[in-house]
């Protein structure tokens, strides 16, 4: 009885929480490697990034993007030229990614984060589709245009990205850093805030917070990291096109964090892996993918909101209470 | 330039009959309705299919494929959209995407997913101020102000209209009139539906008709109806003439940035008024 409550207590909060659920997470990925190959894994994983970056907007300040492939892209693109450009340091190159996309965040929040609902869905699309025609036509002297362009990195001692499991590896460290920080930020007070705008924000301006910083601050953090999953494809596909940057893609992230269950770190990782086996495995034994995937975004919409980490969460909260 | 003034009138008078029904479904129901560029590929696929049984006979045609619309329309408002009043407007847009996913791939199952062309029905040139015109553009053209003037009509002097109107300024009071607003909605989706049909079935002799000719229209109609405002007649009317115009221009400085010049211009008027749903 004594252990059990031990045991409990580990499971509730502190730095043991987050340990074991970072060693969760990486055995999870590590059992998946000899199922589906490890070029598949690395994609899967570095697919759950962008849609834990996703979910931050989405599930725990509620404002659903629907051009976020824009941050992807921007992350995709900033690589790709800064490799061409600059240095072929890998490394470096993965942080102008992220910098890009923190910068392009720090400019359009101001006009993005003022805005809700519906008006905050469509204005990101319409940048997206802005985005996308810059890259396709009006830059296309510079990227490519729909061609796309080759990424060509150097190696750093052991760190050689063009060897699988040293991509593997990476990208797996990489998904295991932003899920902690992200823990961490989202179980700190900030984290409770910007769930607060989520439920009302009136009110948590009416208590004295300034919502617009807060609002601000989440956006960028979102960009940043959907931005350091375009950087990661990058890394490992070595190629850009402007599919990484084309509105019309934008619904996968949406279905992912839904089915995964928004609002929650670890919905989101499995949101990820389940859209990705869809898209990957469902597609080459029925024709009808798309339709599939229809019927089970309704499904997801009016029988199962929470998702499946939501269901599995409530399922385990009973029993804990019993 | 006439011919580009004239170019946009006509890309304006297909938005306005396309977006009016998206801008009524967003200012009554507060539901953003992706399903409606479907509804639009739809009825391009109808006229398409519903033209030799018409004998060649465009205006039968077109007036066939508005009709059949109808029940698709009714299907999509009774078992979706009619579930989404009053739930959080991300899921109302999540769920009629499924819609559109879904009916995407029917289309594609039936039609085939390569472009269909279709030929000018009217055929016939006007000469006009020493250039000529395709009449059938003029048509389209005096077609959207007919419906914009017998829309006015039907919201300023029918019973159906003026609850519509009353039920965009506040619905919570309509209802406790003890009038069934979603009645009201559902006839409304249904018109806005058919006028969404008649814009392809309108568009569809201009560009080609393949399954995804709805998403870039509907991303425009949306452009339209945030310029307008939402639930606004004469805004949307207005607005649609105006980025009409605006695509026309830019198409013929720079064609490939036509599409896109219509979203910066909503981002710079979301900038000083933005909307808040």
């Amino acid at each position: 009885m004594k252990t059990d409550h031990k045991l409990m207590s580990l499971f509730k909060t502190g730095p043991g929480r987050s340990i074991f659920d970072v060693a969760v997470i990486a055995a999870g990925f590590l059992v998946l490697l000899p199922i589906l190959g490890i070029n598949r894994t690395t994609d899967f994983m570095i697919f759950c990034v962008f849609v834990l970056g996703f979910n931050l907007l989405y599930g725990f300040m509620g404002r659903l993007s629907f051009g976020h492939m824009l941050y992807l892209g921007t992350g995709a693109y900033a690589i790709t030229l800064f490799s061409e450009h600059v240095s072929q340091n890998p490394l470096l190159a993965v942080l102008a990614g992220i910098l890009a996309g923190a910068l392009i965040g720090v400019i359009l929040g101001p006009i993005i984060v003022r805005t809700t609902g519906a008006c905050f869905a469509l204005i990101n699309l319409a940048f997206d589709q802005v985005g996308y025609f810059l890259v396709l036509v009006a830059f296309s002297k510079y990227t490519g245009g729909e061609d796309g362009m080759s990424a060509y990195f150097s190696k750093m001692g052991f760190l050689d990205f063009g060897q699988k499991p040293v991509m593997f590896g990476f990208a797996l460290f990489c998904l295991l850093l932003t899920f902690y920080v992200l823990k961490k930020f989202t179980s700190s007070p900030y984290g409770v805030l910007i769930k607060s705008i989520k439920e009302n924000e009136t009110r948590v301006k009416f208590l004295g917070y300034n919502t617009f910083t807060y609002k601000w601050i989440t956006f960028i953090i979102s960009t940043s990291i959907a931005a350091f999953a375009g950087a990661l494809s990058i890394l490992n596909y070595g190629y850009v096109t402007p599919s990484f940057i084309d509105p019309s893609r934008a619904v996968e992230v949406i279905f992912a964090a839904l089915i995964g269950g928004s609002g929650s770190l670890y919905g989101a990782i499995i949101g990820g892996v389940l859209y990705m086996a869809i898209s990957n495995y469902l597609a080459s034994y029925i024709s009808r993918w798309e339709m599939f995937l229809g019927i089970a975004l309704l499904i997801c919409v009016f029988r199962f909101r929470s998702g499946i980490w939501g269901f599995v969460a409530d399922k385990l909260k009973l029993r804990a209470a019993a | 330039m006439i011919n580009t003034i004239a170019y946009g009138l006509t890309i304006g008078g297909i938005l306005y009959i396309i977006s009016i029904g998206l801008s009524l479904t967003f200012g009554t129901m507060r539901i953003v309705n992706f399903a409606h560029g479907l509804i639009y590929a739809i009825g391009a696929y109808f006229v398409v299919t519903l033209l030799p049984v018409a004998r060649d006979n465009f205006i039968l045609g077109a007036v066939l494929a508005v009709l059949a619309v109808v029940p698709i329309s009714y299907i999509i408002e009774r078992f979706v959209v009619r579930k989404l009043y009053g739930v959080s407007i991300d899921y109302a847009i999540i769920a009629t995407y499924a819609v559109v996913l879904i009916g995407v791939d029917v289309i594609k199952w039936i039609w085939g997913a390569s472009p269909i062309p279709l030929s000018d029905p009217v055929g016939m040139d006007v000469a006009f101020l020493g250039i000529t015109l395709p009449l059938y553009r003029l048509i389209i053209i005096a077609l959207a102000v007919v419906i914009f003037i017998a829309l006015s009509i039907f919201f300023k002097k029918t019973m159906v209209g003026k609850i519509v109107v009353a039920s965009l300024e506040d619905k919570d009071a309509v209802r406790s009139l003890g009038i069934n607003v979603d009645k009201y909605f559902a006839y409304i989706f249904i018109i806005g539906s058919c006028l969404a049909a008649l814009g392809g079935v309108l568009y569809a002799p201009i560009t080609s008709v393949h399954p995804y000719m709805g998403s870039m229209v509907l991303l425009i109609s949306f452009a339209v109806v945030l310029v307008g405002g939402l639930g606004n007649i004469k805004g949307t009317f207005v607005a649609a003439f105006a980025l009409g115009m605006v695509m026309s221009v830019t198409g013929r400085l720079w064609g490939p940035a036509a599409e896109t010049m219509v979203f910066v211009v909503m981002g710079i008027v979301l900038i000083f008024k933005p909307i808040e749903v």
